[in-house]
């Protein structure tokens, strides 16, 4: 049975498109055949990660809203962007780049419920066995729906004061919603930090799992979204965290 | 549901008159929240599962089906049969014909 999951945090800049990209990359590894599709329409860039250049995004996520294709046509094959061989596959639904694109569906709206259903169509049609939603940050409609119609719940935070208070928020309202997984990521700590005070930390705050601690990393930063950090570093303790999550999604 | 919550139900409902929106989903009382945030998780709820999951009889949860269809979360389901309705759930945030929702959402959910 497929599983819808969201990867949202309240803030921005937390990492929720890389470690989408990298969570969808993992489960095609096993042999999923894995969907994502970018949300952040407002701010689009999974794209970038796997390697998807805006000359070959022949439909976007915004012409499906707008009516002009089917979810399916919207959906690239970026396997073979990867630059390894894995069992499965990975689909992208990207979200326009073209600025006019982005200022148009944001000046005119949309219906949510395109989204709604086209996450169902994109599971049924292209025979997913996971739909990652890469959310935009913090709490709108879009955000909500994602939540409230997934099976796990990714929130990632950084041990940071402003996201300890709006990571609140998100678990509060996802406990509304009542999520049937919510798995939690500590994304970009210090290698100053006790890493265990902050798992400890986090989870006593929000009686939620934290799956992983993630460290900050120079090599992540220089690797600047140019790839799938989990192929490149395979061993990396960022990689070793991120297959927790992946073992908790699929268990 | 006893008849108090029935009827709290039916007027949270009925408040409304734009489709109903995901921000919604949070505002509800119980259990009317905890059996639509299932419907919506799992795509399609019959009406012998959204009265069991209220607690109410038949009848009473097709009031509340109704109400939710006038507000486009519930669609009668092609798989309904003579024995069985079943609806299919979609969460918008939109009127039609289509315009933005009002900019209340943080109101909404500190509810």
């Amino acid at each position: 049975m497929s599983k819808i999951v969201s990867v949202h945090s309240f803030r921005g800049g937390t990492g929720k498109s890389n470690v989408t990209a990298n969570l969808a990359t993992l489960l095609a590894m096993d042999g999923a055949r894995v969907g994502v599709v970018d949300t952040d329409i407002q701010s689009p860039g999974i794209h970038i990660l796997f390697n998807l250049d805006e000359a070959d995004m022949v439909h976007s996520l915004n012409d499906y809203l707008w009516g002009k294709c089917g979810i399916k046509e919207a959906a690239h094959d970026v396997t073979g962007h990867l630059g390894t061989q894995v069992k499965g596959q990975v689909f992208l639904v990207p979200s326009s780049i073209k600025a006019g694109e982005i200022a148009r569906i944001l000046r005119e709206g949309y219906d949510v419920g395109l989204l709604n259903d086209g996450f169902r169509d994109v599971v049924a049609e292209m025979g997913l066995d996971y739909l990652l939603i890469d959310t935009h940050p913090g709490l709108n409609e879009e955000t909500l729906l994602s939540i409230a119609i997934s099976d796990v719940l990714v929130v990632i935070m950084r041990p940071d004061q402003q996201d300890y208070q709006g990571t609140a928020v998100t678990v509060d309202v996802a406990r509304k919603l009542e999520v049937p997984k919510m798995l939690m990521v500590v994304n970009k700590t210090p290698q100053a930090f006790d890493f265990e005070d902050v798992r400890a930390r986090v989870e006593q705050t929000y009686k939620v799992d934290v799956v992983a601690v993630l460290p900050h990393s120079d090599e992540m930063m220089t690797l600047a979204s140019s790839g799938i950090f989990s192929l490149k570093y395979p061993d990396h303790p960022i990689a070793e965290g991120l297959k927790a999550v992946v073992s908790k999604i699929t268990g | 549901m006893n008849k108090e919550q029935f009827e709290r139900a039916l007027q949270e409902l009925k408040a409304g008159k734009e489709d109903i929106r995901p921000s919604d989903l949070t505002t509800f009382s119980e259990p009317l929240r905890s059996a639509l945030t299932m419907a919506v998780r799992i795509g399609r709820i019959s009406l012998t599962d959204l009265a069991k999951q209220l607690e109410l009889e038949q009848q009473q949860a097709q009031q509340i089906a109704e109400i939710l269809i006038a507000r486009h979360l519930l669609h009668i389901s092609s798989f309904s049969n003579e024995n069985e309705i079943f609806y299919e759930t979609r969460l918008s945030a939109m009127t039609r014909p289509l315009g933005r929702p009002k900019p209340d959402i943080w109101e909404r959910i500190d509810h």
